[in-house]
């Protein structure tokens, strides 16, 4: 009886997801585990893949710009993670209220989101201009006396960039935010208001709680987009000055795409996915935990 | 897991293993269709250009062209295509490292014997798309390096016979103003090609061989005329995705360093009112006088595709547009062919607005012409670590004989 | 059970603003700081407008010109004769509406097995589908190529949709929000001898609208500004949409930025509207009216 309900669930189950997962296992679950099974192989996009074994590995670990991308990339997700994060829900919280024009002031803030890369790249590279840059006008005015070359040079690209895609973030993962905030019950603040909590503390005990299940979507979409980043490098900075800004998607391009060894820029994108695995194996299990 | 694995591997095999055998295509009135992989069809007169001439030559055949669209991305369409088994008839090379590609991947037709029978004295760029002494693409336009300049700004001075001193000597007393009125002596691109390549060219330098001490004087000029305030700071012009268009056409710098194929949208662009800038076309300045004008340039091409519906219309077509009718045809919108014979230059230069006096036959009639990037299995690798490089040194981040040094070690230690 | 559904329960009327405090002063500095934060984050949009209105070679300046010499306005007139681009919008519509009605509805319901049921395997799904997120599609994008060239659909508005509708995202993002919802709530619905379906439908639906809302902006959103796709898979022109329509302005060696830039103004329009219209349902209060 006990099997034959489980049973029943399980079919409930599935019944739910097989709509979207037919679609999602034939287009892109079977070319994900094609291109992984490729990072064993040897395959110029037309003729037969080879087996090589660890060989694309091997290689990888022996590549001198792997590493530099590795880092890089790990650089870039240290930064953009938590600050994009932390804007987000700032600017949730402040549009979240009933202000006159606050459709407006929403709109605009996702506006980087739908602004032109091209622009992007231009403007903020001005800004960014070591010597008449307002950004730099405004540090030398606050008594800096050597402020940072930012995208010209290879020390500072990579903040230049990381500030860059949080301005340019923040509005997509504030919408998230938004639609979570909405599901936190009035009663929840009412009563804490009369045990006589601050504002801090409503924030703290009830906000942050309440918002779990939207911080670990918005984390690990996070991490996920601050680990395949490519479009804003590449319209930016192109991965330079030198490589200082080169992440693991351009080289995976550039492997794939350019040079036509797409085993190796499989072996590459495994790398990826073990790592985004990973962090999103321990975000579950904390969350998990927390539901406990 | 493990079946999902099988099965991909198994549809990746029977993939590659998918081929022709169609039958060409007809239309409704009893043509044979001739599809062509181009790139921005419309903002790309020359397609037009030969496939009209083409069609009227031969009036049993209708082309279609399959507009892939430029940019960075066409290499991408083009493997992804190719991968999935495109039929496509003719394919369009932008370079000749994506070409070497294709054609080493047994993707393209094989065409020499097409080459066998041409004119080989006739044609630039020929030898770039030899692959051990196979050819599978035939080049119809041929882009080298000249010097474009702005005959108000640039005054009376003789720009027939430069060579690199006299031109930074010229491009500094030519820089006047300040702020948002400068005018710079020159424009130099951000493209590592335009301190390399040049270099490669003049100084006989391989691009390919790990030892770049011949770069050094070209990059000590640049940097020397950036120092002076001469032409735009490299990393300025990076980071603001300055176009050379903008800093030439509108009177911004007095010369620029620049492939041929800058006239036809000068001339485009004059005739449509965009500009009125009075400009001309002088040599690429060189080392030493006298030993004639050494130049770079990299030819595009058209090739077959092995699965071609309508191979024999294919190669019609592709030794067309690279013969003496198809060289006619892109000479007259102010391409520069590869193939050339006198008739042909006379189309060139008797395109209308096209400078045509005797500094600028001597700038379209370069001694030698070297490709831009060496044909090999390993020029894109050698290209990135030459493009990071050159980066680190126009941003003053490495002084030029690191640099060099550091082009060398990486070139050595990481491709091959 | 219909009494159920009558009276909302208690714990869902949203909060009122954390921290409502009066003071005039206060409001107008509030106003302020957003409108400031407004303008500063439309700066380079403002470039993108202002680049719309100039002639081609006074787009890429040192300094950046931000009055054009001269307006340009038939820039936005010449563009409709220059490429067909009421065609290439019309596309893009077709495209992001199709895609983001199946995206949310096979979104939504897969997400209620994964939220809301508990059988075997469930989790272990659950992390394939956010695993593919994680592998670039540079590395999958020719295996992946290959099937649709197998089935048929290379240059079809077929294949991109079948491909963007079932992506992970939407379920991801559904599967968070439905876990903020009280299980009491189902367990009630349950007992009242709806079927799984019928709470999917009848309460768990209605309740999440907020989310709904943010998934199908982004969503069309994200395939309305879509490149590499529709280039990817579309060849025929007239099957084009507006980013790739827009790549028409690239040339061999040069570009024409400020005919690039004209369109890239105008494909905002749409994405505006649809902000404008969608982000209503995170105004305070619409939540409560979610359960009729």
């Amino acid at each position: 009886m006990a099997s034959l309900t489980r049973r029943r669930t399980t079919l409930v189950g599935w019944s739910f997801i097989l709509p979207n997962f037919i679609g999602f296992a034939a287009l892109t679950l079977v070319p994900v585990v094609a291109a992984l099974a490729l990072s064993f192989m040897e395959w110029d996009s037309y003729s037969s893949p080879e087996w090589v074994g660890l060989a694309n590995f091997e290689r990888m670990w022996n590549n001198a710009t792997f590493w530099v991308a590795l880092t890089n990339t790990c650089y870039y997700a240290l930064g953009h993670i938590p600050l994009t994060l932390v804007a987000a829900l700032g600017l949730a919280m402040l549009l979240n209220r009933p202000l006159r024009g606050v459709g407006l002031f929403r709109t605009a803030l996702f506006f980087p989101y739908v602004t032109s890369l091209v622009a992007v790249a231009v403007v903020w590279n001005m800004l960014f201009s070591p010597d008449l840059g307002p950004v730099n006008q405004f540090l030398r005015a606050v008594g800096v006396d050597h402020p940072p070359g930012w995208t010209t040079s290879s020390d500072w690209s990579m903040p230049a960039v990381i500030l860059t895609s949080v301005w340019r973030d923040m509005g997509y993962y504030m919408v998230l935010y938004l639609a979570g905030l909405q599901t936190i019950p009035a009663e929840l603040y009412e009563a804490a208001k009369v045990d006589g909590a601050g504002r801090w503390a409503r924030f703290r005990h009830i906000t942050l709680p309440s918002l779990r299940p939207t911080t670990f979507f918005v984390v690990i979409m996070l991490t996920i987009s601050s680990f395949k980043v490519f479009d804003l490098v590449q319209v930016m900075t192109e991965g330079g000055p030198g490589r200082s800004t080169l992440v693991l998607s351009q080289l995976i391009f550039r492997e794939g795409i350019t040079q036509g060894r797409f085993g190796y820029s499989s072996a590459i994108s495994m790398v990826l996915f073990v790592i985004v695995l990973l962090v999103t194996l321990i975000q579950f299990r904390l969350q998990q935990r927390s539901e406990r | 897991m493990r079946s999902l694995t099988v099965a991909s591997a198994l549809l990746l095999v029977t993939a590659a293993c998918g081929g022709g055998g169609d039958e060409p295509a007809k239309t409704a009135d009893g043509k044979d269709v001739l599809t062509i992989a181009v790139w921005a069809y419309d903002q790309t007169p020359e397609f037009k250009a030969l496939f009209d001439a083409f069609e009227a030559e031969n009036p049993t055949i209708d082309i279609q062209p399959v507009d892939l669209l430029a940019g960075d991305d066409y290499a991408e369409k083009v493997t992804t295509m190719l991968a999935g088994g495109d039929k496509t008839d003719v394919l369009t090379m932008k370079n000749v490292t994506d070409y070497a590609r294709y054609g080493t991947r047994g993707q393209l037709a094989d065409l020499t014997d097409v080459v066998d029978g041409l004119p080989r004295e006739s044609y630039r760029g020929l030898d770039a798309f030899d692959l051990d002494g196979t050819y599978y693409a035939l080049p119809y336009r041929q882009d080298f390096w000249v010097l474009y300049y702005n005959k108000k700004l640039v005054g009376d001075a003789d720009l027939s016979n430069l060579t690199w001193d006299e031109y930074a000597a010229l491009a500094k007393s030519l820089t006047k103003g300040e702020g948002a009125e400068k005018v710079y002596g020159a424009y130099h691109h951000v493209w590592r090609s335009v301190v390399q390549a040049i270099a490669a060219s003049q100084n006989g330098g391989d691009q390919l061989g790990g030892d770049y001490s011949w770069m050094a004087d070209q990059y000590a000029t640049t940097l020397d005329l950036e120092k002076a305030g001469a032409i735009m700071p490299w990393s300025t012009a990076n980071s603001q995705k300055v176009s050379y268009d903008s800093q030439f056409s509108t009177g911004k710098a007095a010369m620029l360093p620049m492939g041929a194929w800058y006239s036809a949208r000068l001339i485009a662009d004059k005739a449509a009112g965009k500009h009125d800038t009075d400009w001309g076309v002088a040599p690429m300045p060189q080392p030493a006088k006298g030993a004639g004008v050494k130049t770079f340039g990299s030819p595009t091409a058209f090739a077959v595709n092995k699965n071609a519906r309508n191979a024999e219309a294919a190669r019609a077509f592709v030794e067309f547009a690279s013969g003496e009718k198809g060289a006619t045809a892109v000479a007259k919108i102010g391409i520069y062919p590869s193939f050339t014979n006198d008739a042909v230059l006379a189309a060139y230069a008797g395109v209308a607005g096209m400078p045509n006096d005797e500094t600028a036959k001597k700038a379209f009639a370069p001694d030698e012409i070297m490709l831009e990037m060496p044909v090999s299995e390993t020029s894109s690798d050698v290209d990135a670590i030459l493009k990071e490089e050159h980066e680190l040194i126009m941003a003053g981040e490495k002084p030029v004989p690191d640099g060099i040094t550091e082009m060398g070690d990486r070139v050595k230690n990481e491709v091959g | 059970m219909t009494a159920l559904l009558e009276t909302p329960p208690a714990v869902r009327t949203t909060a009122k603003p954390p921290g409502h405090r009066g003071g005039t002063a206060g409001r107008i500095l509030g106003y302020a700081l957003l409108i400031v934060l407004s303008l500063l984050v439309m700066i380079p949009f403002a470039w993108m407008v202002s680049s719309s209105l100039k002639q081609n070679n006074e787009v890429f300046t040192v300094p950046i010109q931000w009055i054009p010499a001269e307006f340009r306005w038939d820039n936005f007139s010449v563009i409709w004769d220059r490429i067909p681009l009421w065609t290439y919008l019309g596309n893009s519509m077709l495209l992001s509406v199709s895609v983001t009605a199946l995206q949310v509805l096979t979104g939504s319901f897969a997400a209620y097995g994964f939220a809301k049921i508990r059988f075997p395997g469930r989790d272990a799904l659950f992390l394939a589908y956010i695993a593919t997120i994680a592998v670039p599609w540079q590395a999958y994008m020719v295996p992946q190529y290959i099937i649709m060239q197998k089935l048929g659909l290379v240059d079809t508005h077929l294949s991109l949709i079948l491909l963007q509708a079932f992506g992970a995202f939407g379920v991801f993002l559904m599967r968070q929000y439905y876990l903020t919802i009280p299980d009491e709530l189902s367990e009630a619905a349950r007992l009242d001898g709806l079927s799984e379906y019928g709470i999917w439908a009848r309460v768990i639906l209605p309740l999440s609208k907020p989310a709904l809302a943010s998934l199908a902006l982004l969503t069309f959103v994200n395939t309305w500004n879509d490149y590499m796709g529709p280039f990817i898979y579309l060849t025929s022109n007239d099957l084009w949409t507006v980013q790739i329509g827009l790549r028409a302005f690239v040339g061999l060696y040069d570009a024409e930025y400020a005919m690039i830039m004209t369109g890239s103004v105008i494909s905002v329009v749409p994405i505006l509207v649809v902000f404008l219209l969608g982000q209503r349902y995170f105004v305070q209060g619409i939540a409560t009216s979610g359960l009729k």
